[in-house]
């Protein structure tokens, strides 16, 4: 058996016997996801529009997380439309920085693994970047928006009749719990994955400066960054999400009720 | 008089938050403009490009079929710094459409350079981009968005990744001064080190951090143990050490260090959570016995493991996005793509996944153990 597969099964067991329905649903969301981002991967070779790809993957990603997660069906849409509102912000920020930075593809520090490889495609590494960094902040963005979703709709049941002001300022203080931690998330997830790099930066003897404008280290930071942004931007986006949701619902109840009031 | 109060003080703190934002825009604007001009500060000499001129695109086939464009340009421009100065030079550049090494320049670019000497003329080829603004642009962006809009809990997230960073960077330069030959220790001690500032500057110096800190600990060492004894059982098959990138030492260790430190950050995440919310609980019914705060924080637990996972998995995973392209583009077969690329990825994910679901009856047994009879609102 390989070491994949063995772990893979170790997941499954630990996660059914700690989460019951709800790990199991989880550990299928995980295969389905990565089946997702195998895909993309294939469509764009199959020269697919890198960005419309992801975009299409991204509201895919989003969905199977979201709904595929326990969750009340008020803070499962919220979370869905508000990360999916984040995922188009974040687009339309990365896309811009992402030409100016000229960070795509490979970097001198790639050559020894890039050997025997044709580079010349004929696809834009741009495109393939920013797909890729849009791709890693997607898991950031559903996670937080469920957080400060769940917060606020436990917030709701708790006190029904909250106005919309407070829900607002409800929201950033949930965001404020979250903050913290979801960064160091991030932070460690990516440094993570990047100790090689940086070993290399020192083994090698770089200059600070020279470490500043390298291609392939300010492509990890702004990595970094995005993901950051994205779960900032998280926060108000999702409670603003939330109290439009509730206003609407109130709306709603209060014209079904007040025929009815006329009544008596 | 007490409305007048609050009025004001509604009214202080909205011209308050008006200023702070464009303060921190002005800054944003220095900052962004000192960088396009702190070419004094470079030993590398800068280029800084004022005319741009294109040839015909050529077209290139690959071996496999792979068409691309090819296009020469020559850029015209004059040097930032150093002692050529002002000094103007005509360099020529070869780009791709596609883009994966090359670059295509514009007329404001600014290259580093290398100069050579020849018969007494000066002539240069391009180095690299210079990129530092648009990190510094970022890099402004996320800090003054995460203190304009969490404040004084943004700070501290700001603080503890600052000093997690400046840790980060101690442990690299210990290791390079050994060789990497404990690479393990250095990162497994500094792991420890790491969550235990994070979690001071969190909780401060509480049971409650305690207990976070401990579940945290026991997360990402089981993950480990059970992913050697995995190791050991299937004898690594499918693991491919030499797809791992940039590479300079044994990899195999570096490789654990990576996982270790790549679910630290979950498995804290998660118990921190966890127990934040089972302490709440008691708060407010103080009467609930181990065995129900046991089963809360299984409860709780399980609805925010599976996301967890899925952030840590995006991360590990999509970074392989654009070498997985290439070796597609090259013929080969899914399968290879995916050994020489992702399966590296994968296994990590799957090695923090099982410290994040270990850590929720690790953290809820602990909670309903140690968690005080009565806790303090």
């Amino acid at each position: 058996m390989s070491t994949i597969t063995l772990l893979g099964l170790i997941l499954l067991v630990l996660m059914v016997v700690v989460g019951g329905k709800a790990g199991a649903q989880s550990f299928l969301a995980l295969l389905l996801n990565f089946g997702l981002l195998f895909l993309t991967i294939v469509l764009v070779a199959f020269h697919f529009s890198p960005l419309i790809v992801t975009l299409v993957v991204g509201m895919m990603v989003l969905a199977l997380t979201i709904f595929m997660s326990s969750g009340d069906d008020l803070s499962s849409t919220v979370a869905f439309i508000a990360s999916a509102l984040v995922l188009v912000l974040l687009i339309l920020l990365i896309v811009p920085v992402e030409h100016w930075a000229m960070v795509q593809g490979f970097g001198p520090e790639d050559s020894e693994d890039l050997e025997g490889l044709s580079v010349l495609v004929g696809i834009s590494f741009v495109q393939v970047t920013i797909a890729t960094a849009i791709l890693s902040t997607l898991g950031a963005i559903a996670e937080a928006a469920m957080a400060i979703a769940a917060g606020l709709s436990e917030i709701l049941d708790q006190h029904p009749q909250v106005t919309l002001k407070a829900l607002f300022g409800d929201g950033i203080t949930v965001g404020k719990q979250i903050i913290g931690t979801t960064f160091n998330t991030l932070f460690f997830g990516f440094f993570g994955g990047f100790l090689a790099l940086f070993i290399w930066f020192t083994g090698v003897h770089y200059s600070f400066g020279e470490i500043l404008n390298d291609k392939i280290f300010v492509a990890e930071i702004l990595m970094i960054l995005f993901s950051m942004l994205s779960v900032l931007l998280t926060v108000p986006v999702t409670t603003w999400v939330m109290t439009r949701a509730v206003a609407e619902k109130r709306r709603h109840a209060a014209k079904q009720t007040s025929p009815q009031d006329q009544v008596k | 008089m007490g409305r007048a109060v609050i009025v004001q003080k509604l009214k202080l703190q909205s011209t308050v938050r008006w200023w702070a934002w464009l303060i921190a825009l002005i800054l944003g604007a220095v900052l962004v403009m000192g960088t396009q001009h702190d070419a004094v500060f470079y030993h590398d000499p800068i280029l800084k490009v004022t005319a741009v001129q294109h040839q015909k695109p050529t077209k290139i086939t690959d071996n496999f079929q792979n068409e691309d464009w090819q296009t020469r340009q020559t850029l015209t421009g004059h040097l930032l710094n150093g002692q050529y100065r002002g000094r103007s030079l005509t360099i020529s550049n070869t780009y791709s459409a596609s883009g994966a090494m090359d670059q295509r320049y514009r007329v404001g670019s600014q290259l580093f350079v290398v100069l050579h000497h020849h018969a007494g003329q000066l002539s240069a080829t391009v180095k690299g981009y210079k990129r530092d603004t648009a990190l510094v642009f970022m890099l402004w962006l996320v800090v003054g968005l995460l203190l304009l809009i969490m404040r004084f809990s943004g700070l501290m997230a700001f603080l503890s990744v600052a000093a997690n960073g400046v840790l980060f960077l101690l442990a690299i330069l210990l290791n390079g001064s050994t060789q990497g030959a404990q690479v393990l220790w250095i990162f497994g001690s500094l792991a420890v080190v790491f969550a235990a500032l994070t979690l001071w500057l969190v909780l401060g110096r509480t049971r409650q951090m305690l207990i976070t800190l401990a579940t945290t600990l026991g997360g990402t060492l089981c993950a480990i143990l059970v992913a050697l004894l995995v190791f050991h059982v299937t004898h690594e098959k499918g693991m491919f050490y030499e797809s791992m990138q940039y590479v300079t030492q044994l990899p195999r260790p570096l490789f654990l260090a990576e996982t270790l430190l790549g679910s630290l950050g979950a498995v804290m995440d998660e118990s921190t959570d966890i127990i934040s919310s089972l302490y709440a609980l008691k708060r407010e019914r103080p009467e609930l016995t181990s065995m129900q705060i046991f089963k809360s924080g299984r409860q709780i637990g399980s609805t925010i493991m599976g996301p967890l996972i899925n952030v840590l998995f995006f991360i590990f995973v999509a970074d392989t996005f654009p070498m997985a392209l290439l070796y597609l583009k090259n013929g080969n077969s899914w399968g290879y793509t995916f050994s020489m690329n992702m399966s590296m990825g994968v296994v990590q994910s799957l090695i923090s996944g099982i410290g994040i679901v270990l850590a929720v009856p690790l953290a809820s047994y602990l909670a309903s153990r140690w968690l005080p009879k009565e806790v303090r609102a």
